[in-house]
């Protein structure tokens, strides 16, 4: 900073238009002028800092100046205008910094030059007040408007998180011979985590899907609404490429069970993964997806694992078997290749799905619950698969304590009813 | 704010391959960074790219959406029928990070390496 040389008449020009002194008198004006002194201030210089005791308020004769903290701007401040009067006025600490935008010039007054001007006139000080009370009204008018804003941004979210919320499957088909349950909880109004469960139309198979978008927000949750739409229109509604299926069936050396719901399969995830890596290849959003088609009545799974956390298969007998991935995310290589497999399930098996937000689910020291802790967590023996899920859920949140729940839960469990013997 | 520290080198092998020395976590707020830099390189010229993740301790899904965007930049004429990227391929991430990438499946869409020399030459 440095002093340049301004005329009184120079200074009283700028004080005079200045709305913060409407209504103070010539005399008072031409003090306050005689006794401000004149800063010349380069572009991007700190004038105020947030937080500091101060004493002096600004008037910019020329040049422009921002009012922030740290990165975020609330206000600019131009020619003609003032700040720092605040703590001026009431001692307070500066309430934000100010720094200048471009070179400029300032007239500074400090707290004693101003009320020592203020007190040659009874009026002035109604004067100030006055315009004071001018800026409050503007505040709380401005607070008004965001409210305003606000809250319908509220609604808008609301709006769609109802309507994200039917992109999850009203309800769960009942199985005969299964028990089936399901938990989701976004971590904020809407979510990139889905689930779904339905019957083929050309079989007795029943698809159990859960996936996870990558990323958090709207974006996440408009792309989770375009991965369960697709995989679900295409299982049911599905034109099969019989080329399609076929060659991948032969690259991957995958096991093909025989017939339609491998081919429904493929063709879903196939589909799914080429039409968003195709139409959306410049969002580079993606999902991991495990996709699995059960038979009921014999409990034979086949499935895809497209990069999803590896779903757990608690065995009567007290073993626990993992499905591994059998492909990587959905979403992004147009020409990818997912590997179908096939598995078991007996009487009293239940297995269990689930995304990110419970194995990564982090207490306050940042460590996450983790494959361990699932398996230590999990009581598949005695209990139905709502209770199952239940004390899962329990575990994670204990686990979690008074940590934020930073991602959505989603997870679905289903048991292989042990038939009743009857002699 | 966390800061990503990206070295290039240049390395020849049977073609020309730009090293890229990455050293922080790879999240949402410095995945641009990485992805600004690989654009540029390509911009300038470099048509492979090897990503040394040794440094990287953490990297999240904004990391790997910006793996995606490099490789589709170095594909931009046969991405239709990518299922493997021949231009980025990635050297000797750490065990948290190998962990991820194994989680995602993303092995199965770009090649990893361990030795840098094996890596230079695959190109």
């Amino acid at each position: 900073m440095e002093t340049p040389m301004t005329t009184t008449v120079d200074k009283i020009e700028t004080l005079r238009k200045c709305l913060f002194l409407v209504g103070l008198k010539e005399h008072v004006l031409s003090e306050l002028a005689a006794r401000a002194e004149t800063l010349r201030v380069a572009s991007g210089e700190t004038i105020i800092t947030r937080g500091e005791h101060g004493s002096t308020m600004y008037f910019i004769i020329s040049g422009r100046a921002r009012v922030h903290d740290g990165e975020v701007t609330w206000a600019h401040i131009n020619k003609g205008e003032v700040f720092g009067e605040m703590a001026v006025l009431d001692s307070e600490v500066r309430s934000a910094t100010v720094t200048t935008e471009s070179d400029s010039l300032l007239l500074s007054i400090g707290r004693d030059v101003f009320f020592d001007a203020l007190a040659s006139d009874p009026d002035a000080f109604k004067a100030v007040l006055r315009a004071v009370l001018q800026r409050e009204r503007e505040i709380v008018h401005e607070i008004k408007n965001r409210s305003t804003k606000l809250l319908s941004y509220q609604k808008e979210m609301e709006i769609g998180r109802r309507i994200q919320a039917d992109f999850l499957p009203g309800s769960i088909p009942v199985i005969d011979n299964w028990e089936v349950a399901a938990w989701f909880e976004a971590a904020r109004e809407v979510a990139g985590d889905f689930y779904d469960i339905f019957r083929l139309k050309t079989s007795p198979h029943v698809a159990i899907v859960i996936g996870d978008v990558c990323d958090k927000g709207v974006g996440a949750a408009l792309f989770m609404t375009l991965f369960r739409s697709l995989i679900r229109a295409s299982s049911l509604y599905g034109y099969t490429d019989p080329t399609l299926v076929e060659s991948t069936l032969a690259e991957t050396g995958s096991q093909n069970t025989g017939g339609a719901p491998a081919d429904v399969l493929l063709n879903s995830i196939l589909t799914t993964n080429r039409y968003i890596a195709t139409t959306h290849a410049g969002s580079s959003m993606f999902a991991s997806v495990f996709f699995g088609l059960l038979n009921p009545e014999n409990g034979e799974l086949i499935y895809v694992n497209a990069g999803h956390e590896a779903p757990m298969i608690f065995r009567k007998n007290g073993e626990t078997e993992i499905l591994d991935i059998t492909g990587g995310v959905m979403g992004l290589f147009p020409a990818a290749s997912f590997t179908i497999k096939s598995v078991s399930l007996n009487e009293g098996d239940l297995i269990f799905t689930y995304t990110d937000g419970v194995n990564e689910a982090k207490n306050l020291d940042g460590e996450q619950f983790g494959d361990e802790r699932i398996l230590e967590t999990a009581a598949p023996e005695g209990n139905n698969t709502e209770t199952f899920l239940k004390i899962m859920l329990d575990g994670v949140r204990n686990f979690r304590g008074e940590a934020e729940q930073s991602d959505d839960i989603t997870m679905l469990a289903l048991k292989y009813l042990p038939s009743i013997q009857s002699n | 704010m966390a800061t990503l520290n990206i070295m290039v080198g240049q390395e020849q092998g049977s073609v020309p391959v730009t090293v890229l020395r990455v050293e922080g976590d790879i999240d949402a707020a410095t995945h641009s960074t990485l992805q600004e830099k690989a654009f540029e390189l390509i911009d300038a010229g470099s048509s492979n790219l090897l990503l040394d993740l040794g440094g990287v301790n953490y990297m999240g899904s904004a990391g790997f959406r910006a793996l995606h965007a490099i490789t589709n930049k170095l594909s931009d004429d046969d991405s239709a029928g990518l299922s493997k990227s021949s231009h980025l391929k990635l050297l000797n991430p750490t065990d948290a990070v190998a962990r991820v990438i194994k989680t995602l499946g993303f092995d199965v869409y770009l090649d990893i390496y361990q030795d840098k020399n094996e890596a230079i030459n695959s190109f």
